[in-house]
């Protein structure tokens, strides 16, 4: 890169790539995504329970359901997954409807 | 008396607890406070070398914990600071030696005869972080202006708030000139990642090398920058609480300032 060019690139990205930058914004990313690592088991309780209430309403392929969680530098997600066998028309009894 | 417990921590090791506990301990005697500052390092003792009392110890915090010595035996005075004291850690034993229980037992204790108790915390946040935070009323969060000392500051905070204790923050070792480069994280930019008070700015200096090789503690060095932000500090824990923090900026020259001023940066060309 010439040194016109060098400077032009300064004046016009007036200190965005600093080091200091780059450190900041991995470290705001280190941070959101430290904060959001759970434990294994965790997602497993979690699975159960979403599994419990989803079967009040629907019947599914319990060992088809699929839980996890998507990080991206934007935004993330818990993403599930179920395929759905038959929906459930009469509305069971709140806690009676393990199968 | 009912005095505070004040827990100096990091999270990671190396940032300058140990010299911020002393420093800030010393300021604060030297303001005419009963202080007694605690090494939570079982096994890894230093607090005793920085402040120049290592070769005074006789007994240690686990001696005082486990019965074998009055508290007041383990208690070091500082011959050059009125009312400054030092409990050592032992050296021997094993950080999960003291229980929590034992630490609100030690500190009941302090509060009724010192104005301040420091309590200078291992790094990590196993047991010994656990003791050192077990009996704290405040906390003092020492973080460098560096990635991964913040990423631990970060967590050490989210633990220290959920026992409600809402702790300041020191941004300790800033290099002026590096900041002004646009290559260190300003301290700006660490408490808007942390979102906590400020309590204090301590530039990078040479003199705090020079007080740990002597043990001569720094806020005794009137020409020293970080002993004037010691000092500082312990002004505003002891009742100046909107005491200024200065911003460490470094020295300009006349052409650097001419620069700054038609916006062009100076730093090297790539």
């Amino acid at each position: 890169m010439t040194m016109f060019n060098a400077l032009l690139k300064k004046l016009m990205n007036r200190g965005n790539d600093d080091s200091k930058n780059v450190a900041k914004k991995r470290l705001k990313f280190a941070l959101v995504y430290d904060k959001l690592e759970i434990k294994e088991e965790m997602l497993e309780d979690l699975q159960k329970d979403l599994i419990e209430v989803i079967s009040r309403y629907f019947e599914i392929d319990r060992d088809q359901v699929m839980l996890d969680i998507e990080r991206s530098e934007e935004s993330s997600a818990l993403i599930m997954n179920t395929p759905i066998l038959a929906a459930r028309h009469k509305k069971p009894a709140h806690k009676s409807s393990r199968m | 008396m009912d005095g505070k417990i004040v827990v100096v921590t990091s999270g990671k090791g190396g940032v300058g607890k140990t010299t911020v506990a002393a420093s800030v301990a010393a300021a604060l005697a030297l303001q005419g406070k009963r202080v007694a500052v605690v090494d939570m390092d079982i096994g890894l003792r230093n607090l005793d070398v920085i402040m120049g009392l290592e070769n005074r110890i006789v007994f240690n915090i686990v001696d005082v914990v486990q019965g074998r010595c009055k508290l007041k035996q383990a208690m070091i005075k500082d011959r050059r600071i009125n009312n400054l004291y030092l409990i050592p850690a032992s050296q021997s034993d094993e950080k999960n030696v003291i229980k929590p229980e034992n630490m609100q037992w030690l500190c009941k204790r302090l509060r009724k005869e010192f104005d301040f108790t420091i309590l200078d915390c291992p790094a990590g946040i196993e047991q010994g972080f656990k003791n050192a935070i077990e009996a704290a009323d405040e906390a003092i969060v020492v973080c460098m202006p560096e990635i991964s000392s913040v990423r631990d500051a970060d967590r050490v905070i989210g633990l220290l708030y959920s026992r409600s204790i809402e702790p300041k923050l020191i941004v300790n070792r800033i290099i002026p000139k590096m900041v002004e480069r646009g290559d260190m994280l300003s301290h700006q930019d660490v408490v808007d990642v942390l979102s906590i008070d400020l309590i204090g700015l301590v530039e990078t200096d040479e003199a705090v090398v020079v007080s740990s090789n002597t043990g001569l503690p720094i806020v005794m060095q009137k020409d020293s920058k970080a002993g004037k932000a010691f000092t500082e500090i312990a002004m505003r824990m002891n009742g100046h609480p909107d005491l200024p923090v200065e911003d460490p900026m470094a020295p300009k020259s006349f052409w650097k300032k001419i620069g700054s001023k038609i916006g062009r940066k100076n730093k090297v060309q790539s």
